[in-house]
């Protein structure tokens, strides 16, 4: 129990440190009140501009100091305030814009993984078995061109081939269509972040693999007549998915960072292209909301791999 | 490694003690763009941002030709010329960004690994709490706030590769920090100072050097995913900007799939040399590591 308790203090700790350093440079580099009034806030001459700018740091605390506005901010924001965005009217609201768009990159983050860990595993088993083969050293150069494949590049290729060329996949995501068609939608941003991240498990787990098919216990096994397959698959996987399980939870932030570029090339309007567009319109809250969800995501993420240690070596938990 | 195996490992019979021919064919073609990124401006390419209308061939982008080998954009610019160019940005960034990230995080990291206690606590934190961001976004946060130019960006890039870089070399400090080298050298009076630079540098230099190669990769990459995305250097022909000029639009991507092929292929050489040149060099120091 201690073992947990302490993951969590540590998660909390982390997600404070990470909400600091994010609220600070955005406040620090950045200038809130310009980001809020545009030209306005550098007219310190007008009377009416004056007006609006004592009205604007009312309104967003800027009269406070920086700390008094960081708890504020935290204490908003921790239950579900994001504040509003950065817009004529202020509406809507930044928790209506990520909780509506949220969803698609939580979906295209996870078929993303699923295909990467689905395509993985056997592929990793398959060239395991045959290390050293002809079959297997052309699966390690395709893993390796895979993963020398920037993600924008292989977001403009499938673009080109699958969308322009063969014509397959529609080129854009359509909010109101069926679930069905938006998954369907969601294949090609889903390729493009899966595909390079597929190769990284292949190439891990295949050596980790190849490592464990060397240990006695594969030998008493294999003497006992078990089939290959069954050692494989049963044997040998289990214990090699120690550092697998490690990279998946660390790769959620490549992953996210992926999601990041296919939603932009897709035009699929997740938090990924958000975080994109509202600092382009400098639109400050909607970035401090999403960069704190999407590090907390992250962390929380990287907590629960701690915890699915313990359940695969519970010697961990010592 | 059991003396118990009955079979050879695989991983034995792939490994040879060469680098072979791979690795210096991509240490080639890493030099030839390094060397065309230095001296773009003396070699006989066509200025990258002029204007090649030509009125018999319509309107441009024109495709591959003999007088455009990578054929044009569509401001008739020749897609080759820029695309030497973008080796600059990109290699310079990536070079500038590795070299930062190994000056701190490697110094960070081989101190809090020697000395252990509170030094190494802290930095262990401030690690997590860099890797906490996902890289690609926390590239964009503060990209997005700073004047964006060759050194800001690299520095960024730098920032994200100090926690990466830092843990693997506290790691291997760990592993030499009370190997029996060190402590004899302790025991004739050295300081840790000497110690430090002359008995662990040499050590942990070894595995660092193809993360050095791998890292470099890395940055490489995410200087062309933040051009690409619009939040690298501000002037200048990057291989990313190059990749998001030829398929922002449909049509453009359609039409002419040059403008954006071309730098793809660039691009995607270059991390392929980066990295199977830092993988073999990894493998090739470990079977020294094992023989030692």
């Amino acid at each position: 129990m201690r073992y947990y308790f302490q993951r969590v203090a540590l998660a909390i700790l982390l997600l404070l440190a990470v909400s600091m350093l994010t609220f600070g440079a955005l406040n620090i580099l950045g200038d809130p009140l310009f980001n809020i009034l545009g030209p306005v806030a550098g007219d310190v001459n007008n009377p009416d501009s004056i007006k609006m700018i004592a009205l604007a740091k009312k309104e967003f605390s800027l009269d406070r100091s920086l700390p008094v506005r960081y708890f504020i901010w935290l204490s908003d924001f921790v239950r579900g305030d994001f504040g509003v965005t950065f817009s004529s009217t202020g509406q809507p609201p930044v928790s209506g814009v990520v909780s509506e768009r949220l969803p698609r990159t939580i979906s295209l983050v996870f078929l993303a993984q699923m295909f990467a860990v689905v395509v993985s595993i056997p592929w990793a088993i398959i060239a395991a078995a045959r290390a050293g083969k002809i079959s297997d050293r052309i699966s390690t150069i395709n893993a390796f061109f895979l993963v020398a494949m920037p993600n924008f590049a292989i977001a403009v290729i499938l673009k080109f081939v699958f969308s322009l060329k063969l014509g397959w996949t529609p080129i854009t995501y359509v909010a109101d269509d069926p679930l069905r068609s938006r998954l369907f939608q969601l294949l090609l941003p889903a390729l493009t972040i899966g595909l390079p991240v597929a190769a990284v498990y292949q190439r891990l787990l295949r050596s980790d693999l190849i490592t464990t098919l060397q240990q006695d216990f594969i030998l008493l096994a294999r003497t006992k007549g078990l089939s290959k397959t069954r050692i494989l698959f049963v044997h040998a996987l289990r214990p090699s998915l120690f550092s697998f399980i490690t990279v998946v939870g660390l790769n959620t932030g490549a992953l996210i960072g992926g999601s990041i570029v296919a939603e932009t090339v897709f035009r699929i309007p997740g938090i990924g292209s958000t975080l994109v567009e509202s600092i382009f319109r400098n639109d400050f809250p909607v970035v401090l909301a999403i960069v704190m969800i999407v590090a907390s995501g992250f962390v929380v993420i990287n907590l629960l791999v701690d915890f699915a240690y313990t359940l695969i070596d519970p010697r961990v938990r010592r | 490694m059991s003396a118990t195996s009955v079979t050879p490992a695989p991983e034995d019979i792939i490994v040879s003690k060469k680098l072979g021919f791979g690795f210096w064919l991509c240490v080639t073609w890493v030099g030839l763009m390094a060397f065309i990124a230095i001296f773009a401006s003396a070699l006989p390419l066509k200025s990258p941002t002029a204007n090649f209308l030509d009125s018999a061939r319509g309107r441009p982008p024109y495709a591959p030709s003999w007088s455009h080998w990578f054929g044009t954009d569509k401001d008739a610019r020749d897609v080759f010329s820029r695309s030497m160019y973008g080796a600059r940005i990109s290699l310079t960034v990536g070079f500038a960004a590795i070299t930062a990230g190994f000056l701190i995080g490697g110094t960070l990291g081989v101190i809090s690994g020697y000395y252990k206690g509170w030094i190494d606590r802290i930095s262990s934190f401030g690690f997590i709490v860099l890797l906490s961001f996902p890289s690609l976004v926390l590239a964009i946060l503060l990209t997005s706030l700073i004047d964006r130019n060759l050194l800001t960006v690299s520095m960024v890039l730098g920032l994200l590769s100090i926690a990466p870089v830092g843990r693997l070399a506290r790691a291997a400090t760990l592993q030499y920090a009370d190997r029996e080298f060190v402590l004899a050298a302790r025991q004739i009076g050295a300081t840790n100072r000497r110690i430090i630079i002359k008995e662990i540098l040499p050590n942990v230099a070894i595995p660092m050097s193809s993360l050095a190669l791998l890292g470099m990769a890395v940055a490489v990459v995410a200087e062309g995913g933040l051009a690409f995305l619009g939040f690298s250097v501000q002037k200048g022909i990057t291989w990313g900007g190059l990749i998001q000029l030829g398929s922002d639009a449909s049509k453009t991507l359609q039409d002419a799939p040059w403008i954006a092929f071309f730098p793809i292929l660039m691009l995607f050489l270059t991390v392929l040399s980066l990295n199977f040149a830092g993988d073999r060099l990894r493998t090739f120091f470990d079977v020294k590591e094992t023989t030692l």
